[in-house]
């Protein structure tokens, strides 16, 4: 199995085929058993990963890449365009995160029939599968170009999916979130070409060029030169007209505020299992985007963009949880608490230090946990209610004491209380940005500390208003969770327990990764 | 002047060598004769007419392929001295005209699956197959003509020839009150293209005594642009802006293409935008074909960016409110012959080196040409079908088709989104190329302005999805021909593979085309080391 990872990601487009060409009442299935295998396979790639293992040496950002595969694509005249991928610490537990929350969605389309009156049973699987191999793609490629591609697949399915099965304002919803990433891909793209272009001239060669994102930030002469301040685009200093072309792109997948205003309306509209990979993978490419290509590759102006974008970090967080005060919509409400959260993302990457990194990679995967956590039991109680007005609610934990017991475990580890994911990653955060370098880190500290706050008080408030109160008649003989319900939940409620009492395995993971790029960064 | 001209021309007669290179052309030109006369001999049959196209189409199509893979096709002129050609069949001549001989067939296959599939006009249709299939190669002839000549006045004709039977195939369903009016609206907008483009040839032949672009290029090298060179150019190139449909050039277009056939738009779509760009690339090429007149080109060339950069953003704008697919596919199609002409526009600057690295520009457009026939062909075939099966060509035929008819959903899907440009579609890699190449020449602000177009094109694309699968529809499913549904499919997995699997192979096809181009167009009489070269020019 040389070329595991290659296999990995197209194992799900193998299972999209099968979903095809078997008759539709098995396409559920099929999907099950693809993303299920998928998973086991991802988890097969532990052994590197672990202390000790090769992966985890930090002897310098890119050296220690796992699983690697890499064979000419596109070679033709001055492209050299390759299939690469690759696996380090940084995207290792993202997919298996990609490969786990995608098999627990597939698990809660169990019910597709029920709510699609099982329309087009065939081509949501199918798109669904082809979901799955555009972010493991995007995950594992090595090569900005074939990043590029998977970014874009991503988009179609994710188009269709929201706009074919999705809620009453489907069609808007999906056209918001197909534009608006659209828009931040053709900026991705013109970065891309010129980043190509650029790599050439700075190695003196443009036989050369070179789209290896790996290289873009360790090759000295290419650092050098995409992080010379004399370096020319368009009259801008090269390195910083590149970083905000491709800043603007990830931002909007992130959401950051402003470009957030799609998330919202694409999750309310979205089937259930789609909004848990919406929120639980997709937001985290624009993170992963940041972490993987635009400060490893332009720190110079990172640092020119730090205050910038820490204040967007900010206003994400305080502005996010002030939306969820307002909201009435319960999916609506989890929606702005992912942008809320990944606003901790944001600041943790904007202060480039090992603390900060450390921490917006942890509330990375510890948001990749919580929020798919928090929409399947948004999807819950809709299942049974068929509404999601937070005020009509009340005393559900008396009528699914279960269920109950488990929303408020998914709820507070998306608040992050102590002992629960949500927890480190934020306070990782805070601690990064109080003990940056910059003047006005300290004060954005205090103000992000205040979003928490925030959090708690629309966290608590709609726990009180749904879970809470006295047993309404409504809602009394509602049955209590089923055992697959039960069965999806719990690996997510696991982990994030897991996650919040012993950090230190997540850390692991992931570290080795993280301090060669501040290395990288640092160094320049 | 005109009798100094012709006293000084000898009695001249091409040799049998010269007429042999003409292959492609003879091959088209006795291809509507023979269908003529088989109508004298079998009387009108439409399957001999029909018949008879195809097998010239394939024939043409088979002397172009071994034009372009046998390498030694040389310079070929149809003239007394070689140096100034009348006609040029070289490789990259027979590309196009291969290209377009090879939609000349599936067109054709296309007409007959309409016949079966029971159009409005069918028995008109079988009645006047004579008429059509005349015209059809002729148009088809006239195309051809278009890309093998680098002379004003053989220009002028070609165009025209082009032009005149397609004014014909436009209004051919003579009852169809639409059909007239395009066909009107397509004469005189021609008519006065063309007189101007006569003015504009007749201005250049003024000042500087030859119809050679080659001889005139070289003048312009030495003499610089004066006020009336570069008022004759423009009013040259106005006429083959016409046949691309280059903003404000493009009226013609949306009408012509809602009212004809949707044959004929297919083919007018494809055929008539290939021929005018293969034309516009050569006049390019060869008008700045020496250091001194690459230089003078600049500004003339700075003007078709800015053209193309309009004709792009005015037709992705225009497509947004039509409800009429053939109408928004014509609005597309200007879009997209705005993307290519992009690449003509950086065409003058010269990017040869001692590798003998091909023009990226040229190189891009081909590969943009090849997807682009493959796109509106499975395009414009969905909207056929759902025609033939539904009688209507609006966005309401296509609500719900991805449900009535699956097969014709995903195709469609594809196209569209390989329209737009999104990966791993054809239609992205090859706007990829262009871009790159775009890129290459330092024209970055146009490149800004071709991915906004991308994200504004988006939005009608995906309408036409939209309808397709996110409006319920209760009518009856769409019933297609076999034949026709296994033609688009392999069309939607061409488009599929010639952006991933086969980019790179598209790439070097295109460039070694490209690099044709150079070998081929080598003007006679300037060496290889006096053209341009990249350094000479920084």
């Amino acid at each position: 199995m040389e070329h595991i990872l290659t296999w990995l990601i197209f194992l799900p487009l193998i299972g999209m085929v099968a979903v095809l060409i078997a008759p539709s009442s098995m396409a559920r299935g099929i999907a099950w058993m693809t993303t299920f295998i998928t998973f086991l396979v991802s988890c097969t790639m532990f052994g590197p990963f672990l202390p000790g293992g090769a992966a985890w040496t930090g002897d310098g950002y890119g050296k220690a890449m796992q699983f690697v595969h890499q064979t000419p694509w596109i070679h033709v005249g001055n492209f050299h365009i390759n299939w690469h991928v690759g696996l380090d610490g940084l995207s290792f537990p993202l997919i298996i995160l990609t490969t786990l929350i995608t098999w627990l969605s597939a698990w809660a389309s169990w019910n597709f029939d029920h709510w699609t009156n099982n329309k087009g049973a065939k081509g949501f699987f199918a798109l669904f599968l082809l979901l799955e191999t555009g972010v493991l793609g995007t995950f594992a490629s090595l090569d900005f170009f074939l990043f590029y591609i998977f970014w874009e697949v991503m988009l179609l399915p994710m188009y269709f999916l929201i706009g074919v099965w999705g809620g009453p304002r489907k069609e808007y919803a999906a056209i918001k979130f197909f534009l608006y990433t659209l828009a931040g891909s053709v900026l991705m793209l013109v970065a891309l070409i010129a980043m190509y272009f650029a790599s050439g001239t700075a190695m003196g060669d443009p036989g050369n060029s070179t789209f290896n994102i790996i290289d873009y930030a360790i090759n000295a002469k290419i650092h050098d030169y995409f992080n010379d301040t004399t370096t020319k685009f368009l009259g801008w200093t090269f390195g910083r007209a590149m970083f905000v072309m491709l800043f603007i792109g990830f931002m909007i997948k992130v959401p950051l505020f402003p470009t957030h205003t799609w998330l919202p309306d694409a999750h309310v509209e979205a089937p259930t299992p789609i909004s848990m990979i919406l929120a639980g993978v997709l937001l985290k490419l624009g993170a992963y985007g940041f972490l993987r290509v635009c400060y490893p590759i332009f720190p110079e102006a990172g640092k020119w963009a730090a205050y910038a974008v820490a204040t967007l970090g900010v206003i994400n967080i305080v502005y996010g949880a002030f939306c969820c005060l307002a909201q009435t919509d319960f999916k609506r409400l989890v929606a702005y608490s992912s942008i809320s959260h990944m606003g901790y993302v944001v600041l943790g990457t904007a202060i480039m230090t090992d603390v900060g990194f450390q921490g917006a990679m942890f509330q990375i995967l510890a948001h990749g946990v919580s929020s798919p956590m928090c929409f399947f039991l948004v999807g819950v109680i809709y299942d049974r209610a068929h509404h999601r007005d937070l005020n009509r609610f009340g005393g559900l934990w008396l009528a699914m004491p279960k269920y109950g017991s488990l929303a408020t475990l998914g709820f507070f580890a998306s608040l992050g209380l102590p002992a629960l994911c949500g927890f480190i990653g934020e306070i990782w955060v805070l601690l990064g940005t109080f003990n940056a370098g910059f003047p006005w880190a300290k004060p954005m500290a205090v103000i992000a500390a205040f979003g928490a706050i925030l959090t708690a008080a629309y966290i608590l408030w709609m726990i009180q208003r749904v879970y809470l109160g006295k047993k309404q008649e409504q809602y009394a003989d509602f049955p209590d969770v089923t055992a697959r319900e039960t069965a999806i939940l719990i690996p997510m409620a696991a982990l994030a327990i897991f996650m919040g009492v012993l950090p230190k395995y997540t850390f692991d993971l992931m570290n080795g990764t993280l301090s060669d790029i501040i290395k990288v960064i640092q160094g320049s | 002047m005109t009798h100094a001209l012709l006293a000084a021309t000898p009695l001249w007669m091409p040799s049998a060598a010269d007429l042999q290179r003409l292959g492609p052309l003879w091959s088209l030109a006795g291809t509507i004769v023979a269908v003529l006369f088989a109508a004298l001999l079998v009387g009108r049959n439409y399957r001999v007419a029909g018949a008879i196209a195809t097998l010239g189409g394939v024939f043409t199509a088979t002397l172009c392929w071994r034009g372009i893979t046998g390498g030694a096709v040389p310079f070929a002129g149809l003239a007394p001295e070689a140096a100034a050609p009348m006609l040029v069949v070289d490789q990259f001549s027979c590309f196009f005209i291969f290209l377009i001989s090879v939609f000349l067939v599936l067109v054709t296959g296309m007409w007959f699956m309409g016949l079966d599939a029971g159009v409005p006009d069918e028995a008109a249709r079988r009645r006047d197959a004579v008429e059509f299939f005349v015209l059809f190669v002729g148009s088809a002839f006239g195309m051809a003509l278009m890309v093998s000549t680098s002379n004003l006045l053989m220009i002028i004709l070609a165009v025209e020839s082009a032009s005149l039977p397609s004014y014909g195939l436009a209004g051919f369903r003579k009852k169809h009150r639409p059909a007239a009016e395009a066909s009107l609206k397509y004469i005189l907008f021609g008519a006065v293209t063309s007189a101007i483009s006569v003015y504009g040839a007749s201005l250049l032949y003024g000042q500087f005594h030859t119809l050679d672009l080659m001889k005139i290029s070289t003048a312009i090298g030495s003499q610089g642009i004066s006020v009336l060179t570069g008022v004759g150019l423009f009013a040259f190139l106005i006429g083959v802006a016409f046949k691309v449909s280059a903003v404000p050039f493009h009226f013609w277009c949306p009408d012509v293409f809602e009212g004809a056939s949707i044959e004929i738009t297919t083919w007018l779509s494809v055929a008539s935008k290939a021929a005018g760009l293969g034309l516009m690339l050569r006049i390019m090429w060869l008008l700045s074909c020496t250091v001194q007149s690459a230089d003078a080109m600049r500004w003339v060339a700075h003007a078709v960016a800015i053209m193309a950069a309009i004709t792009c953003t005015v037709g992705n704008f225009s497509a947004f409110r039509q409800t009429n697919l053939k109408r928004l596919l014509a609005f597309s199609s200007i879009a997209h012959a705005g993307y290519m002409l992009m690449a003509v526009s950086i065409i003058w600057q010269p990017r040869e080196s001692a590798a003998g690295m091909p023009h990226p520009a040229s190189s891009a457009v081909i590969a943009y040409m090849i997807v682009y026939l493959l796109m509106n062909l499975a395009a414009f075939g969905v909207v056929a079908m759902v025609y033939w099966s539904t009688g209507r060509e609006t966005m309401d035929a296509f609500n719900g088709l991805g449900w009535r008819n699956p097969l014709l959903g995903v195709v469609m899907a594809t196209c569209l989104f390989s329209l737009v440009g999104l990966p791993p579609l054809g239609g992205f890699i090859t706007k990829y190329y262009l871009l790159i190449a775009l890129y290459d020449a330092s024209l970055i602000w146009l490149i800004f302005v071709a991915v906004f177009n991308t994200l504004l094109s988006l939005y009608y694309y995906a309408r036409i999805a939209y309808a397709m699968y996110f409006v319920q529809s209760d009518e009856a499913p769409v019933r297609a021909p076999a034949m026709g549904q296994f033609a688009v499919l392999m069309c939607a997995a061409a488009i599929v593979l010639s952006g991933t699997f086969y980019a790179g192979k598209l790439k070097s096809f295109s460039d070694q085309r490209s690099r044709d181009m150079y070998g081929a167009m080598q003007p006679t009489g300037l060496r290889v080391a006096e053209r341009p070269t990249a350094d000479s020019m920084h």
